[in-house]
């Protein structure tokens, strides 16, 4: 068995449908630029169109073009929104899949580095199992919210951002940006569960939640034992934990903006073991973006313009 | 009370307790023996041979995890890893107590060559339509062949002097049983057509003829066995 594969080369059954990762990556540059904006989404519409085909994101696609992901992604989640089990059932397909790959790659780690101390191996194994039992606690929330495994396309984009051939970077990648990245979520998700007096969804992620911070823990301890007595790689390795905590952000969906759809965990976050300083850092670069405002002017221009393409194919006036 | 009841042993011939005496084969009653079928060097090599396999299943599963479609696979080797890196750790933890060092890196040892090449050969299926492939060498043939062996050191070492390897290889054994018989499981329901039952058969044959070939886990076992 080889070390190091490609996110592509991550096995699925025939339930699901993969989505392009260039445009997750694409989405963490986005200028606060309604026209920059449409411009990029009208330039990956074939690719967006594609993934859902077979999906259940189809008919959201036919209805509001390629800004229905833009919209799904960056909106919050309100108990009252008319579109909220839409939204509910994508977000935890999406959180199910980031289990899946944060699975993958704390198994890639084992495999990757056999020369790591046996310490780190035991850590890995343990999250493993962790990772294991989270991919099935979220396939029985899927069902539970109305939803299915391949129900909407996957990005391997987490896998792929995180996974570096650095076992420094990995960690820093796998257990601190993407794990961090996961408290903030699940701490999102706790809030909409309590919202809702869903007790069944608060009590199981608030369990899955206290496992992410001790992967979180891992993290930080591994990543000052890979780069002890080498401060010139233990700088590379928090440049690239900077670099997935920059594309984690999708542009600000992930921040400590007011209208971000998903606010930094900032208190499970320091019982996790990030510092104060790294906090700010996360709170500065996850800011850029796009706002609420000019997505959603973005959004409907995409739509419109989706719509009239539609209605010129089906030869009906626009 | 009639005689007093004297509770320590004093100087004097007639100043013994008045407790009555067993010794170590009364209560209850100890069948065991002392001396086993390996001193304590042995012992210790049988643990970093089993150390090794140990953790090189716990590495080969982790890195497959990537390359398996089949959801309930992914996740039911999870605890499978876990509890194989708790084997390994247990192991290593009981080569300090057989006098054979504390460096981790030392810990695992493969019994010869054609052992570690055997191990490499089980990771080896790699793409995703070869799961029967990766769970067949593991779960049909090494992890069956592990609980054959670790049964006859268990029945064979000093069952007092060696009593920490009995009971770790006791637990290791019975959690080994519950990853054959969920390997078996899955496999059964994987091999549901006349060919995909033939590659879980050629598998198993490859596997066991290089496991023969070179005396297993601790490099003993006779070609002729099992």
């Amino acid at each position: 068995m080889k070390r190091f594969i490609d996110h592509q080369e991550l096995a699925r059954d025939s339930r699901f449908v993969r989505q392009e990762n260039t445009l997750s990556t694409v989405m963490s540059e986005l200028p606060d630029d309604v026209d920059k904006v449409v411009e990029v989404f009208e330039a990956f519409d074939p690719m967006i169109e594609k993934a859902t085909r077979g999906t259940s994101a189809e008919a959201l696609y036919d209805e509001y073009g390629p800004s229905f992901a833009l919209v799904a992604v960056n909106d919050p989640l309100k108990p009252t929104d008319s579109a909220v089990k839409t939204r509910l059932m994508m977000r935890m397909h999406g959180i199910f899949v980031g289990e899946l790959q944060a699975l993958e790659g704390a198994g890639r780690s084992l495999w990757d580095f056999p020369d790591a101390p046996w310490e780190f191996k035991m850590n890995m194994a343990r999250q493993c199992w962790d990772e294991a039992r989270h991919v099935q606690i979220f396939e029985k929330l899927l069902d539970h919210v109305g939803a299915k495994p391949g129900m909407y396309p996957e990005s391997t984009f987490l896998f792929e951002c995180a996974c570096s051939d650095d076992p420094a970077m990995r960690v820093a990648g796998v257990n601190r940006g993407l794990e961090g990245l996961a408290c903030d979520v699940f701490r999102d998700m706790i809030r909409y569960a309590e919202e809702t007096d869903d007790e069944k969804m608060k009590q199981a992620i608030d369990y899955v939640l206290a496992d992410e911070l001790t992967h979180v823990r891992f993290g930080s301890e591994w990543v000052r034992e890979f780069t002890k007595g080498d401060p010139e790689h233990y700088e590379r390795a928090q440049d690239f934990r900077r670099q997935v905590d920059k594309q984690f952000s999708f542009g600000g969906s992930r921040s400590d903006r007011e209208d971000a759809a998903i606010p930094i965990a900032t208190e499970v976050r320091k019982e996790a073991g990030f510092t104060e300083e790294e906090l700010s850092e996360l709170s500065t670069l996850s800011a850029d973006g796009p706002s609420r405002v000019t997505i959603k002017a973005a959004a409907k221009i995409l739509r419109e313009r989706h719509k009239a393409r539609v209605a010129a194919r089906e030869g009906a006036p626009a | 009370m009639s005689e007093e009841q004297r509770m320590y042993p004093g100087i004097g011939r007639d100043e013994r307790t008045t407790f009555a005496p067993y010794s170590a084969f009364d209560i209850p009653e100890d069948l065991r023996e002392l001396h086993g079928q390996y001193d304590v060097a042995a012992t210790a090599k049988r643990v970093r041979n089993f150390r090794y396999t140990h953790e090189w299943m716990t590495m080969m599963m982790g890195g497959w995890l990537a390359t398996i479609p089949e959801l309930p696979v992914k996740t039911g080797l999870g605890k499978l890893i876990w509890e194989s890196a708790q084997a390994a750790d247990e192991l290593g933890k009981r080569l300090p107590e057989l006098r054979a060092g504390r460096n981790p890196a030392t810990a695992s040892q493969a019994s010869n060559q054609g052992y570690a090449d055997l191990i490499q050969n089980i990771a080896g299926p790699e793409s995703p339509d070869r799961t029967i492939e990766k769970l067949t060498g593991l779960c049909d043939v090494l992890m069956p062949h592990l609980i054959e062996v670790y049964e006859v050191t268990m029945r064979e070492t000093d069952q007092i002097c060696d009593a920490p390897t009995i009971e770790l290889l006791d637990d290791a054994t019975r959690k080994l049983r519950r990853h054959v018989a969920w390997g078996k499981d899955v496999l059964d329901r994987l091999c549901d057509t006349d060919g995909r039952r033939d590659r879980r058969v050629a598998r198993t044959r490859d596997v066991t003829a290089a496991l023969r070939a070179c005396g297993g886990v601790t490099g003993d076992l006779p070609a002729d066995a099992g």
